[in-house]
């Protein structure tokens, strides 16, 4: 995969300090997580002009970010503050599943983790019935 | 890539994945963080069920096709093939214990 450029990488560095500020997540304190993630996202905004979630396979891309869904904060971050690529996540690094539907993948694979600012984050709380709609219609 | 795993591609996926011998497919990208952490378990699982279950990887963003044809969205996700036939999946940055458990099931 291309290298991404230096001012989308300055971009979403900036970001991912202000969201994490804002929705009262951490980055990991695993080595190399945020680096890897923040590098794909710049990627994308070279390639897409949108910063498209990197934990994800798009069959097209294209056609992808013409929805919102995946482009970071993602619908789940700012619905449910679940972080499937680990970058926003508990201060131990792990992804806050509180919120999710209990069927949801993230629920089945770290179990029940618990969001230590609760009165931060989640600005589209009300459309999580419109967020399970749309997983069950257009899974992407 | 270390030489116990096999990286897979539209040349080769139905070939390896035909075979009796089980073999867990990664399913990965390059950019993606939790690929990169469940990558050295999946090293050292190679090398403890080598004879009895192979592993490989497929990355996404050079073959496409293939994710496409196996529905594959959140990444990492494993795939769990034998005798052409997808028997399991993991979804996510699982633990070690949790990829050893996936494979205890389909080894005799």
């Amino acid at each position: 995969m291309k290298e991404p450029s230096a001012k989308s990488l300055e971009r979403m560095e900036k970001f991912v300090k202000i969201f994490c500020e804002k929705s009262g997540t951490s980055t990991s304190p695993q080595e190399g997580v945020t680096d890897a993630v923040i590098q794909g996202l710049a990627a994308n905004i070279d390639e897409l002009k949108k910063p498209l979630c990197p934990c994800r396979f798009y069959p097209d891309k294209q056609e992808e970010v013409k929805h919102r869904t995946w482009i970071c904060a993602c619908d789940d971050m700012q619905i449910y503050k679940y972080c499937h690529c680990l970058l926003f996540v508990s201060p131990e690094g792990l992804p806050i599943t509180e919120y999710l539907p209990p069927d949801h993948e993230g629920r089945k694979t770290y179990g029940l983790v618990k969001d230590p600012t609760p009165d931060k984050g989640r600005p589209l709380r009300h459309k999580g019935a419109e967020r399970e709609k749309e997983r069950r219609e257009r899974p992407s | 890539m270390p030489e116990n795993i096999i990286v897979l591609d539209e040349a080769n996926f139905d070939q390896e994945t035909s075979k009796e011998m089980p073999i867990v497919v990664d399913f990965w990208a390059t950019w993606c963080a939790p690929c990169r952490l469940i990558a050295p378990h999946l090293e050292a699982l190679a090398k403890e069920y080598e004879g009895r279950v192979r592993v490989g990887k497929v990355d996404v963003d050079q073959n496409g096709s293939i994710a496409t044809r196996f529905q594959i969205r959140s990444i990492p996700t494993l795939l769990v093939f034998k005798d052409g036939q997808t028997v399991d999946q993991l979804i996510g940055m699982v633990p070690k214990d949790s990829i050893q458990e996936l494979i205890d099931k389909h080894v005799s």
